[in-house]
């Protein structure tokens, strides 16, 4: 093909210039619009290519619409495509326009050609104006009775597309039945897995309001659908395989038989060529063995090597997608890659962000056996040119260190780091000799030689002088000149920068004081006045704080600064294992790329396979969402579906979503920023919480004070409740999966009760009142479905409640699941009596 | 379900868009992804999968071209990456290659191609075979052909056949004159060996290196030039040391389960039948055998290599590339074979080719350090390339390849290449 005419070779997209060009363009188009003359053909596919590149770079070539609509009338596909092409891009922003092409469209709609057919069918439905779709109607029934499978993967893709544009005229016209049959019959597979993907969602967002489609989306996961296209699964192209497999992972088979049966059947899925579709399979498999531990294991073992080769075939990006999940199940079950720990040995050439990955999971996978060889491994990193690998690296031997693995070996290797002269490897090496210290006190004889020898001036990190500084106080008896280096950074107060660092410096002299009076205490008058006088409020408080305690009593300042100290066992984990957990459930989506589970960074509008909120309006999105976020189990996934919609509804709680929202971006900064983002998010939570219940016992007029005490009546003394209760959405879905249920049990509803139960809310207000709080509830007349959550008083001991109420018969069927379950009958008995005060 | 998808110049200026669902994604999501790209520093580093506030993007870049996706709900991250990575390949192989002038020129042709290979967000047909039935590549015959004929559509008007036929990645009237299938192996070795570190300068001498970590990687590739409906069953002299292996989805599975043959109806023309690991390879053709020594702020270097095992065929194209230490100020090598070059950016490559047979190859010279820094602390790693044709490291032997359904005349050829993947060297 000839190229194109190119006038507009400058890159800038922005440039208001092609005004003049495009006015030439719609008088030449206008010229050939009529022309019958032979050869036409190519001169008008000139001329498109040249509005179809405008349209590329971005130069608005909207005003041409009319001619080249007019110009549209031909038999040649390739201007047809490109006209398609040109009219989509602009329907949109022209629907008076549109109108005119829906007529040729129609028409080609009808061709005798099923490419033609196929071609007109989508670009009819990439239009997407709304008044159009009283046309689209029509054609789409043909189309997904036609008798070529071009054209009907067309049609199949287009009813979707229809029903985002207007979800009624789709239901009306009976469309998703139609997708149904199709689905379940048609010899084609590629018409069959798009009439899954389609269905999948118009039910899924039907289903928050019509039973029926909820109905058929649970259908969708029922048995004879899922070994349909389990049966068919080879027939798929690798893109619909994956879209199969999704499905079969929210799948909960009936017995261990039919697990194995689909495990089987899936195996040879995992040697597929296409890196999306190994891992789907993989997470069928670890979702349907979840509950049966040695069989996930073995699993585990299958699956480590088709993963591993994964790693190394393929692009870096692919590589790096596949090796974040590695990295999610290296961490779950690193004694399984124990023997792989090559693997994770990181190359020259990776991009720094594989390695850091690598490192991790080097970390995780260090045992009694391969300590020695990932420990010289690490070493070698230590001296990598890439300085923040280097640095990783060094807090990685460490960690291993504190896993207690060969500790002496290690401790040798950390000692080196101190001796090889480069600065950012020094301070990360006394961070670590620090924490080695209050893990492994014994070891202090041989780290103290050596951190004494390291001059305080070569150390200038915030960190690592801390780490210095609170040695030199720990051990001052052990270091002789520890006063001296203590006095010297004393005398430098003025310079030190870090308040962090002028803290410690006022304890480690502190503690100096009280192993070596006599020498130190000149230097605690001065960093006293120092610590007074410091702008920084936490340094002089701190100094303050010290200098009256020593006024009051020397000893007893001696055992609030300096107690005898125990070692610390285990350190904290930077990621929560619940975290952990929601990631896992979450395999094979983004969660895993990012370390975090969906709800922390997916805005909660675009949870689940679809957006578009914002052009359907009042579509809830939620009921979707949670078949994405954990598809554990099927009835579980109800539940959720439930909590979530309530979450929505409450405004507090959408407030904490998107604090959570805008932490995705985030995502590179290290573990501690997660961590301290986590606790923005509870600390929100934690302050909203609280004074909305207030507001609504305000707006409900009960007259309760501003910390109302549950009324005494109600509550018999045996149990007390927090009326200020909190727990988020994510621990009640994780405790309500752990605990087992204690008590089950059916209550009848007062008839006013029932009278007053038109909507959930009103329950919910009742309930607050009674110190049970509602984290979701969901339903219509008759029937509703609530979970409710209660905190005792004193402690932090839960109790969840699932409570489906029938109006009709006046039942509530209740399931109550306690921290505590000595305490479930009385915490019954409340919940009762609660319940039964329930009236208008 | 990706929403939208971009093609970026190497300067971030987009090439192409392509919308794929109802929720126009604005092209300022570009100007975003390119100012974190610059961030970033190393423009070709940065993450596949990112969030930016609006959108989760993916993107992989192709011979300078950034491949960019737009998503707003969560999906398989590996489906949209893999997905964009077909798109880079067919796209490359429609324009023979890929860069931004060919995409310009060829605007039509890569609507047409995004219009079949994805429908609203979801992926559609990425088999090279269909899509080639669907639209013809630009390339000089049909060009000519179109000349002659006066046909200029660069579509076929009929369907392909092979979209309704049960094995669809093969066309379903091939013909050719003659009959040849080529089968090829091709690995690469990855290796990391590192050289016993030297405290003391007594010891000042040549030593070998410890193999850290030893694999081969490699592929079945075939050239299938064959008429008709051929089967073809491919068999191993021995399957056993295969670790792991993945398939094309020509390949059937049960024949490999029970007997470790590869039977297949294979696609026509030029693919990827297998990939394979081999583990814990216990030797290496090459030796490199690196040596820094320093004091009083110069550094001696001197690296040798030579053949360590003999395959029994040349090894050529050995280039061995590492990057200087950022403290060393200046450094003057010389090689007693080959040539050597250092760049600006501290980045030497000493280009050897063979080994010749009357000496053994080496490189020496002085560093000198920064000033006030007295021994080298940071060591480079060296990166080696080498290539053997004939002879496939792993020791995977092909048996016997086997045809049914074709024609008796034909020609079968076997062919082997070893080359280094990640092959490094630490001194």
């Amino acid at each position: 093909m000839a190229p194109p005419a190119q006038a507009h070779r400058s890159p800038s997209p922005s440039q208001p210039s092609g005004k003049g060009e495009v006015s030439d363009l719609k008088s030449q188009l206008r010229q050939l619009a009529g022309s019958r003359a032979p050869g036409i053909d190519d001169s008008k596919r000139e001329l498109f290519k040249k509005v179809i590149s405008y349209m590329t770079i971005g130069i608005d070539v909207s005003a041409v619409f009319g001619e080249m609509v007019m110009c549209s009338a031909t038999s040649d596909i390739v201007l047809k495509k490109m006209c398609y092409l040109y009219v989509g891009n602009y329907a949109k922003v022209n629907p008076d326009l549109a109108l005119l092409t829906i007529n040729f469209l129609q028409r080609d709609c009808k061709d005798e050609d099923p490419m033609i057919r196929g071609l007109a069918l989508r670009s009819l439905c990439s239009l997407r104006v709304a008044n159009l779709v009283e046309y689209l109607v029509g054609p789409l029934g043909l189309g997904l009775k036609d008798n070529n499978s071009y054209v009907r993967t067309v049609a199949v893709i287009g009813v979707l597309k229809l029903y985002h544009i207007s979800a009624p005229t789709c239901i009306d016209a009976d469309f998703p039945p139609t997708l149904k049959h199709l689905m379940l019959n048609d010899p084609d597979p590629q018409v069959v897995a798009n009439c899954l993907s389609a269905l999948q969602e118009i039910w899924s967002l039907e289903a928050s309001t019509s039973e029926e489609a909820s109905r058929e989306r649970e259908a969708l996961i029922s048995k004879p659908v899922i070994y349909y296209l389990l049966n068919r699964i080879k027939e798929f192209s690798e893109w619909a395989q994956c879209l199969v497999l999704e499905l079969v992972a929210k799948y909960v088979p009936l017995d261990s038989n039919e697990i194995f049966d689909i495990m089987n059947l899936l195996e040879d899925r995992l040697q597929h060529a296409n890196g999306a579709v190994v891992l789907s399979t993989i997470k069928v498999f670890l979702h349907l063995t979840l509950s049966m531990t040695d069989v996930h294991q073995q699993v585990y073992e299958r699956i480590k090597a088709p993963l591993l080769t994964l790693v190394s075939s393929g692009s870096p990006e692919q590589s790096y997608a596949v090796l974040s999940h590695l990295h999610i199940l290296v961490m779950r079950a690193p004694f399984i890659f124990a023997s792989d720990y090559k693997h994770f040995y990181c190359q020259y050439n990776e991009p720094s962000y594989v390695k850091k990955l690598k490192l991790e999971m080097l970390t995780a996978v260090a045992n009694e056996s391969n300590t020695y060889e990932i420990v010289t491994e690490l070493c070698e990193y230590a001296a990598n040119v890439d300085i923040p690998i280097a640095r990783e690296s060094i807090r990685a031997v460490g960690k291993i260190a504190l896993q207690q693995y060969d500790v002496n070996a290690i401790v040798d290797r950390l000692l080196q780091f101190l001796e090889m002269e480069k600065d950012y490897v020094t301070a990360e090496a006394l961070v670590l000799v620090k924490d080695l210290l209050r893990k492994y006190p014994q070891w202090s004889h041989d780290c103290i030689a050596v951190v004494g020898s390291i001059s305080s001036q070569n150390v200038q990190e915030p960190k690592a002088k801390a780490a210095l500084i609170w040695m030199l106080g720990e051990y001052s008896q052990d270091m002789q000149d520890a006063p001296y280096i203590l006095e010297s950074l004393t005398e430098n107060w003025e310079e030190e920068p870090s308040a962090e660092v002028r803290l410690h410096l006022l304890t480690a002299v502190m503690k100096c004081f009280f192993k070596r009076p006599p020498e130190t205490q000149k230097v605690l008058g001065a960093a006293l006045a120092a610590g007074l006088a410091d702008f920084h409020q936490d340094v002089h408080d701190r100094a303050l704080f010290y200098y009256r305690l020593l006024q009051y009593n020397v000893s007893v300042a001696e055992r609030v600064v300096n107690p005898p100290k125990q070692a610390v066992s285990v350190f904290a984990d930077t990621q929560s294992s619940e975290i952990k957990d929601r990631i896992f459930d979450e395999f094979n989506s983004l969660s895993v790329v990012y370390q975090k589970p969906s709800y922390m960074f997916t805005d909660k509008d675009y949870r689940g396979p679809f957006e578009f909120s914002d052009e359907l309006g009042n579509l809830s999105i939620a009921a979707e969402s949670a078949d994405n976020v954990v598809p554990a189990q099927g009835v579980e996934a109800n539940d959720k579906d439930l909590l979530l919609s309530t979450s929505e509804k409450e405004e507090i709680r959408g407030a904490t979503f998107n604090v959570s929202g805008y932490s995705a971006p985030l995502y590179d900064s290290s573990a501690a920023s997660v961590q301290s983002e986590l606790a923005i998010i509870s600390s929100t939570s934690a302050g909203s919480a609280p004074s909305s219940s207030l507001a609504i016992d305000d707006l409900l007029g009960l007259g309760l004070s501003a910390a109302p005490a549950p009324e005494p009546a109600s509550v018999p003394p045996s149990l007390k409740l927090n009326s200020k209760a909190i727990l988020d959405p994510g621990t009640f879905q994780q405790k309500w999966r752990q605990l087992p249920i204690s008590l089950s049990q059916e209550f009848s509803l007062s008839p006013e009760g029932v009278a007053a139960l038109t909507t959930p809310q009103a329950l919910l207000w009742h309930m607050q009142g009674h110190s049970i709080h509602c984290i979701a509830s969901g339903g219509h007349s008759p029937n509703f479905k609530f979970f409710f959550f209660a905190q005792k008083a004193e402690e932090s001991s839960n109790f969840l409640v699932e409570c489906i109420i029938n109006t009709s018969s006046a039942k509530a069927q209740v399931k109550i699941k306690a921290d505590d379950q000595s305490t479930s009958q009385a915490f019954s008995d409340v919940f009762q009596s609660a319940l039964s005060k329930f009236s208008v | 379900m990706l929403q939208c998808i971009f093609l970026l110049a190497d300067n971030g200026a987009v090439i192409l868009e392509k919308q794929l669902t109802g929720h126009r994604v604005d092209r300022s999501i570009c100007d975003w992804f390119w100012d974190h790209v610059i961030s970033q520093g190393d423009s070709f580093k940065s993450m596949p999968v990112i969030a930016s506030p609006t959108h989760y993007i993916f993107q992989i870049v192709r011979a300078g071209i950034t491949f960019l996706a737009c998503t707003q709900v969560e999906m398989p991250p590996l489906m949209g990456i893999e997905f964009l990575c077909r798109v880079a390949d067919i796209l490359s192989d429609y324009l023979g290659e890929l860069n931004e002038d060919l995409i310009k020129d060829n605007f039509v042709i890569v609507y047409e191609l995004l219009d079949e290979m994805i429908d609203n967000g979801f992926p559609l047909t990425t088999e090279p075979n269909i899509l080639r039935e669907m639209i013809a590549p630009p390339n000089i015959v049909s060009k000519m052909l179109s000349v002659v004929t006066g046909n200029s559509s660069n579509v076929s008007d009929i369907l392909p056949g092979a979209t309704a036929s049960c094995v669809p990645w093969r066309p379903t009237d091939v013909k050719y004159a003659n009959n040849e299938v080529y089968v090829d192996l091709v690995e690469e070795m990855d290796a990391i060996i590192n050289s016993t570190k030297q405290f003391s300068l007594l010891h000042a001498r040549f030593r070998d290196g410890v193999l850290v970590k030893c694999e081969i990687y490699g592929e079945v590739q075939v050239n299938c030039l064959l008429s008709g409906l051929p089967d073809l069953t491919l068999s191993f002299a021995n399957p056993s040391i295969l670790h792991d292996v993945r398939f094309h989805p020509c390949v059937r599975f049960r024949p490999w389960e029970s007997h470790q043959i590869l039977s297949f109806v294979p696609p026509d023309g030029q693919f990827k039948l297998m990939s394979y690991r081999v583990k814990k390879l216990k030797s290496t053709p090459i030796y490199v055998k690196p040596q820094l020594t320093s004091d009083a702020g110069t550094c001696r270097i001197s690296v040798m290599v030579g053949i360590r095992n003999d395959p029994g065929k040349t090894i050529d194209s050995i280039i061995l590339q590492f990057q200087l230490p950022p403290c060393i100020l200046s450094a003057d090598l010389t090689s007693n074979h080959g040539t050597v070059n250092v760049l600006s950016n501290k980045i030497c490559t000493w280009s050897i080719g063979r080994i010749p047979k009357d000496k053994a190859p080496s490189l020496s010279g002085t560093m000198v350090l920064e000033t006030g820094l007295e021994t080298l602390r940071v060591f480079p790693t060296f990166q080696v390339e080498f290539r053997i044709m004939g002879v496939a490291l792993s020791g995977l032997q092909i048996d016997k390849l086997d045809l049914q359904n074709v024609p008796n005349r034909l020609y079968k050829g076997f062919r082997a290449v070893t080359r280094a993947g990640e092959y490094e060297v630490r001194s």
